[in-house]
């Protein structure tokens, strides 16, 4: 005979089976061990059967919540009032994405555009190795950029021979280049910043 | 006509001072569908208690079942002309809580109830005096294995597993509020244990 259904097997273990298929789990060790574990399974979710009760106050402040939400509107309003709100839920994220994604190509543009104004100064020492060719990231702040702080704690162990080994030194005339590459503005900014490290340095 | 008014003049009409004293359900919603906002509350006050504790099971902690509870009421209120009245007030209600619920809550996993909330609610149910503060931590503990293996089934076993379990619903009625077959609500009802005891082992 045919093995119960699951089906059949939650009939079994509530009990309201009809006789012919339960006499096949009397005979039958595979129904009876499954229909055991469904039973088994039901007495150990019983272990959370309570809800906790709330506050007696609870239930009225819920009516008043209720009441409130419900203040203003005409009862069976839904129709046009909830397909608005849902198209509304659905081109929100939408529209707000569409904005973000400007914003950002925005920013990407600007920052290839020569840099007027002085850049933030990051108080840790400037990577080494960086080509004059490539692009400073104007916006880093040291003392907040998480991806800074990665790179900080990646290059606290490392030696300077082993960086020169990795090709991470300052290839000659890079500095030069960059410096080049620097308007007079970003030039007076860089003399300023050399003057006040000269000082320090001095004291 | 405020609800008050209108079973004080049904009484009136009927001369009897018992008869609607307790109306039904189908006479509050029409009531209420009349602009009677008390008729409302009353349909709130008298299934608050069901819909809040079917949004606990699926949050799993106060504050989101509360939540969820005044949000189906908002969907209730909002969407009373559709209710038929081919199946009970309550059974709408479930339904709209279940949808509500599995929406909100479905693709997080919810929320549990603060330590010490738990332990306070576990104080108040210490009704054995056999029964020790260690007896119902353990208690507690348990209960909370179990919601947190209840929380990772999928949506359906999980409202069909609460409905009837919990809820103690029949497979009729777990069938119209999920909209399948009692077929279908019983399979989901057997995987939805076998996968719970793989969850708890």
């Amino acid at each position: 005979m045919k093995h119960l259904t699951p089906s059949e097997l939650v009939d079994l273990a509530e009990g309201t089976l009809d006789a012919s298929r339960a006499a096949h789990a009397d005979r039958c060790d595979t129904c009876r061990g499954a229909a055991g574990a469904i039973c088994d399974t039901l007495h150990r979710a019983s272990a959370a059967a309570d809800v906790p009760e709330p506050s007696p106050l609870f239930w009225e402040h819920l009516s008043a919540r209720v009441r409130d939400g419900v203040a203003g509107e005409r009862v069976g309003t839904a129709g046009f009032g909830a397909w608005w709100s849902t198209a509304m839920r659905g081109f929100v994220p939408v529209a707000a994405a569409a904005i973000l994604l400007a914003i950002v190509s925005m920013t990407m543009t600007l920052r290839h555009e020569p840099v007027s104004v002085a850049p933030p100064i990051a108080s840790a020492p400037v990577a080494v190795g960086v080509g004059a060719d490539q692009d400073f990231d104007t916006a880093i702040d040291a003392n907040t950029n998480e991806a800074w702080e990665v790179l900080t704690a990646a290059a606290a162990d490392l030696q300077l021979e082993d960086a020169h080994a990795a090709g991470l030194g300052v290839q000659p005339a890079t500095v030069d280049r960059a410096v080049q590459r620097l308007n007079s503005d970003e030039l007076n900014e860089l003399g300023r910043l050399l003057q006040t490290e000269l000082k320090r340095a001095g004291n | 006509m405020s609800t008050r008014a209108w079973f004080l003049a049904a009484q009136a009409d009927s001369g009897c001072k018992v008869a609607v004293t307790n109306p039904t359900d189908s006479e509050l919603v029409s009531a209420a569908l009349a602009g009677d906002r008390e008729a409302f509350d009353a349909i709130v006050e008298r299934h608050r208690r069901h819909v809040y504790q079917l949004c606990y099971r699926f949050a799993g902690n106060h504050q989101d079942a509360s939540d969820l509870a005044q949000d189906v009421f908002i969907r209730a209120y909002r969407g009373l002309k559709t209710f038929k009245g081919d199946a009970a007030l309550g059974t709408w209600l479930y339904r709209i809580a279940v949808n509500v619920s599995l929406n909100k809550v479905g693709a997080k996993t919810p929320r549990p109830e603060p330590l010490d909330a738990l332990m306070r609610a576990s104080d108040a149910r210490i009704t054995s005096a056999a029964e020790s503060a260690s007896d119902a931590v353990l208690r507690e503990e348990r209960a909370a294995q179990v919601r947190a293996a209840i929380a990772r089934l999928p949506k359906k076993q999980r409202a069909t597993l609460i409905l009837r379990m919990y809820h103690d619903l029949p497979h009729e009625q777990i069938a119209g509020i999920l909209g399948s077959s009692v077929g279908a609500v019983k399979a989901n009802f057997f995987h939805a244990l076998n996968n719970l005891k793989k969850l708890l082992t």
